[in-house]
């Protein structure tokens, strides 16, 4: 079976070696660079196009689920239709799905804890919270969030009552995933602007939950 | 088919769907995973063959086949994916975790048996 | 006979209850080429000229030693560029003097050559 893919931080240090003596690209760099002008001297795609979508990819970041999630928590109305049709809510607050993916919002409570992972490759909501770390689409994640779920929050310092059930989705096809987190205790004068910031990106993959005091802390 | 001025009509009757336009389960219904193992593009995972579950929802509207699509066949007849609920006590023998704790994945309609 | 038949049934990436090690909690700044490639998938589903299926398949085709050694985003050019090939969209000759030249033009415009060829990673 394959190996984790520890080799991936190696390789990276060694391109970040070359770049640093020479800038020179390295193998994978030359062959993007061929693939995509073959492909926009054929006319099969437009160089606009890949600039375009790089703008795009880079306005995709978990701020915008955590609004989102700030907005669910303040406002009920909003959650119900969040729940029952995550694109379409996300759609409301302008965050638009530049695919064909849904989105199921998998709510947290007190007898409920949902962690979201994609075996079988790297399925993440990017539309609402741009790209994935690469913990997530790295081995020892996505083998054992499936089938050891509490020790993979272990590892995360997250301990999951016995009695609370631990739900993990794992997505393979159209549906992505967003974890609504709990909001935490003592927020109740809390800003929406204020609550969104306690909302970081792993609370909405469901490795942590969303904690004050906490969003100081994350990288 | 007559029906009053004003009423909403009854049911249509004599209309034809295309094949797999309706889903063939039910939320709540009782299912297996089927437990062949064909080799190439495939996207249920080997640890849910054979399981059984319960249907959770039908994802609409229906959809090509994922594992046709991975070899480039974009179109044709479009079935349902579901999204199916496992206990994770049935899914991994000797599971160590809380009994209540489970597993959602969707399935494409093809690999779903009656139980 | 057992051994090799499971080997054929499992993708590579099929790797749901294997065991593993701890999570180590690493990320990193996507490189401009590695946020290209994002761009350029995304714009290749964009037009179906691969869709996202047929890049999971063609990443799943490279087999398990590749998967394993290279990284994700090189796994996904690899497998854009033998798509490209099947379908007849790209030949590998024209990529491979494609490649040259863009070697070529970067070493003409950064005054590399020889000094630049001492550095690759190949």
């Amino acid at each position: 079976m394959t190996q984790p893919n520890d080799r991936h931080d190696e390789a990276h240090d060694h391109a970040h070696e070359e770049i640093g003596r020479s800038g020179r690209p390295g193998y994978y760099d030359i062959m993007e660079t061929a693939v995509r002008e073959l492909l926009v001297e054929r006319q099969l795609i437009g160089a606009d196009e890949i600039r375009r979508q790089i703008e795009l990819l880079d306005s995709r970041n978990p701020a915008l689920g955590a609004k989102v999630v700030a907005r669910a928590w303040v406002d009920a109305a909003f959650r119900a239709r969040l729940l029952a049709d995550g694109r379409k809510a996300c759609e409301e607050l302008g965050i638009s799905f530049y695919d064909d993916t849904q989105l199921i919002v998998l709510e947290n409570t007190d007898k409920l804890h949902n962690l979201i992972v994609c075996t079988l490759c790297s399925c993440y909501p990017r539309p609402v919270l741009g790209l994935p770390p690469d913990w997530y689409k790295l081995k020892p994640y996505r083998s054992r969030a499936v089938s050891e779920p509490r020790a993979v929050l272990a590892e995360f310092g997250t301990v999951i009552p016995e009695d609370v059930e631990i739900r993990v989705s794992d997505s393979t096809a159209m549906v992505r995933y967003l974890v609504l987190p709990k909001r935490p205790d003592g927020t109740d004068d809390y800003s929406e602007e204020q609550l969104a910031a306690l909302v970081t990106r792993d609370t909405m993959i469901g490795v942590v939950p969303a904690r004050v005091g906490q969003e100081a802390v994350q990288p | 088919m007559k029906d009053d001025a004003g009423k909403t009509a009854g049911p249509l009757t004599g209309l034809v769907f295309a094949p797999g336009e309706k889903p063939i389960f039910r939320p709540g219904e009782r299912i297996r995973i089927a437990t062949r193992s064909p080799i190439g593009h495939y996207r249920v995972p080997l640890y849910l063959r054979g399981k059984t579950g319960t249907i959770e929802a039908v994802i609409e509207p229906a959809a090509i086949d994922n594992e046709e699509e991975g070899y480039g066949r974009n179109a044709g007849t479009k079935r349902h994916y579901y999204r199916v609920a496992f206990p994770m006590t049935e899914v991994w023998p000797g599971y160590e975790g809380s009994p209540r704790d489970g597993l959602r994945i969707e399935v494409y309609e093809t690999w779903l048996e009656r139980r | 006979m057992t051994e090799t038949q499971d080997l054929v049934k499992r993708l590579p990436n099929d790797i749901g209850g294997l065991p593993a090690e701890p999570i180590r909690q690493v990320d990193h700044a996507l490189e401009p080429w590695e946020k290209r490639c994002h761009a350029l998938a995304d714009v290749l589903d964009y037009h179906k000229i691969i869709n996202t299926e047929e890049k999971r398949c063609g990443v799943e085709a490279l087999g398990a030693e590749m998967i394993g050694k290279l990284t994700y985003y090189e796994r996904w050019i690899v497998a854009f560029a033998n798509i490209l090939f099947r379908k007849g969209i790209l030949t590998p000759e024209a990529l491979a003097r494609k490649m040259a030249e863009v070697e070529a033009r970067w070493d003409a415009e950064n005054g590399g050559g020889k000094e630049g060829a001492a550095h690759r990673q190949d």
